[in-house]
């Protein structure tokens, strides 16, 4: 009975404990303690992203670096994107075929909107998540490992600054290699794409094959879309791993917060352009 | 000095590696790893059948998952809405149809894009989570401690920790495809000036059924169940210190991801 007592109590208990660490904060203390955090943050992210270009216009011009950081972010990526984007391809053009079936006795115009919707929002949108979570959590866990090892305080002793030394050149290097993996993940969705469309909908890949609704302004917003996220994941990730605090714990902790967040920037970046390139640049 | 200089040597990788023994040596990790998934699993779903499962971990992993996701969980589904709507807006402006945006959204979000984004936000935070804290454990020798007690780490931590998260990812999944809808009716007021009454009736109007939001919810369960595996068979699989750790949730975060995708794909071919 005692035995079954105790086993059962602490169930609730250590649920509530957690959930009111401070007893008596209201909700207000707790949003405003969250709203507080959250602006530490933004202006943690912009306060690393103004450092970065300043150290790009300033820095001390590190081609070596870059180019191995374009190896391991561009390169090692490659076949991660290839698998994703490929599957990705198929599904939407299963759902599309299957969509336009209920309304559409005919699938001529499936190729030329799937296309369009690759080009002007998806292909960039969909290889930057993927980027966020493998390129966002190598970043984060490398610098991270160097924070708890003490690494980068080795470097600012030597008189490097860390955004210069580390995260300038995974900077440049994203931004040059997203570019490259958009237009390569593209190329392989389109080429899943119109196998599904052959095979499922009978779609000859030649009509499946339509740039008609392809225009300029889809074009511009799918290029922006690449150079902001290309922009935003290192300086994300690389944030969370230099705030990295406590030892391999911490290191998880901010992998899983590098994730997270570069994640949630490439989303929430990814309605500013759209909404802008809507308004501007019409449907 | 000599015992120097081995230890330098024997830290880089033999360069003679031919290209067929990589593509051997990945393809042998990838089996490795898919196998060590399934008998986790089989270990799991033994617990699970007889109930040797932890119930104060399982409450305290489903807040510690579940409750802490949530405000992620209404950020992304809320912009997913959105985003939706300004995709399927040249749809509207095209044909002039107002009544097909609730459609055109509304079926993307449902089967698709509310599962898998969903899937993707709980993966970074919960899955990398759970790799992390696990391989703390392991690298603390903290569940060689739990065997020499006599606690079944499988039971006591593992088991928990799917439940935990394949419900987390259902749960949240129905939140986020009502979040999303909700998103994607405002955001399409305030884009393309289409009343989210009239969202609602194209939503509703018979285009839609209810097997495009159980397919959604398959999804999820499909997801989760994959995740929650992937997470602690890397978990379980931390070897040396700190970044250790960290190559550990890396690998997990993109294994899941790819595993998501390709799930993705043969559940939407055998449900359609």
């Amino acid at each position: 009975m005692s035995a079954a007592n105790t086993h059962d109590e602490p169930a609730p208990e250590s649920g509530i404990d957690q959930a009111a660490e401070a007893p008596d904060a209201s909700l207000a203390a707790v949003v405003g303690a969250q709203a507080i955090e959250l602006v530490g943050m933004g202006l943690g992210i912009a306060s690393v992203f103004v450092r970065t270009l300043y150290s790009c216009v300033r820095g001390r011009p590190d081609f070596g670096a870059v180019v191995r950081q374009m190896f391991e972010i561009g390169n090692r990526s490659v076949v991660f994107l290839t698998v994703v984007m490929g599957f990705i391809g198929m599904i939407l053009v299963l759902q599309g075929g299957l969509q336009v079936k209920r309304i559409l006795p005919e699938f001529s115009m499936v190729g030329a909107s799937y296309l369009e919707l690759l080009v002007r929002d998806l292909a960039a949108t969909i290889s930057a998540l993927m980027l966020a979570t493998r390129v966002g959590a190598g970043i984060a866990a490398e610098i991270g490992s160097m924070v708890v090892t003490e690494q980068v305080d080795a470097l600012r002793m030597c008189a490097a600054d860390p955004i210069d030394y580390l995260i300038k050149p995974r900077f440049l290097a994203s931004l040059v290699m997203t570019i490259c993996l958009v237009i390569w993940a593209a190329g392989v969705a389109m080429l899943t794409g119109m196998l599904t469309a052959y095979i499922m909908f009978d779609v000859n890949p030649r009509t499946f094959f339509n740039l008609n609704l392809v225009d300029t302004g889809d074009l511009v917003v799918g290029l922006a879309k690449c150079l902001a996220y290309g922009a935003a994941i290192p300086v994300v990730a690389g944030h969370s791993g230099l705030t990295t605090h406590g030892g391999s714990e911490g290191v998880g902790w901010a992998t899983t917060r590098a994730v997270v967040n570069a994640s949630l920037a490439v989303i929430v970046l990814d309605l500013i352009l759209s909404a802008l390139g809507y308004m501007l640049l019409g449907p | 000095m000599p015992p120097k200089k081995p230890s330098s040597a024997a830290s880089p990788p033999p360069p003679d590696v031919g290209l067929l023994e990589e593509i051997g040596g990945g393809f042998l990790g990838a089996a490795a790893t898919v196998g060590g998934m399934g008998l986790l699993g089989y270990q799991i779903l033994r617990r699970l059948v007889t109930f040797r499962i932890d119930r104060a971990e399982t409450l305290r992993n489903l807040y510690r998952m579940g409750v802490k996701s949530i405000p992620i969980v209404i950020v992304t589904a809320l912009f997913t809405g959105a985003i939706m709507v300004i995709q399927a807006a040249p749809l509207v402006v095209r044909l002039g149809a107002q009544g097909l945006l609730g459609w055109g959204a509304g079926f993307g979000i449902l089967r698709e894009i509310a599962p898998l984004l969903t899937a993707l936000m709980i993966n970074g935070r919960v899955g990398a989570n759970n790799t992390a804290e696990l391989g703390t454990m392991v690298v603390t020798e903290q569940i060689d401690a739990l065997r020499v007690l006599a606690i079944d780490p499988i039971a006591f931590l593992i088991a928990p920790r799917f439940v935990a998260i394949v419900t987390t990812l259902f749960l949240s999944t129905i939140f986020a495809d009502t979040l999303a809808l909700l998103g994607a009716a405002y955001g399409g007021l305030g884009l393309l000036g289409v009343e989210p009454k009239t969202f609602y009736n194209g939503l509703t109007s018979g285009l839609l059924g209810l097997s495009d939001v159980t397919s959604g919810l398959v999804k999820s369960i499909v997801f989760g169940v994959v995740m929650a595996l992937s997470s602690c068979q890397y978990g379980l699989g931390v070897k040396g210190g700190a970044p250790g750790v960290g190559r550990a949730v890396n690998a997990t975060v993109v294994a899941s991801a790819a595993g998501i995708f390709i799930l993705d794909y043969f559940v939407s071919f055998t449900l359609d």
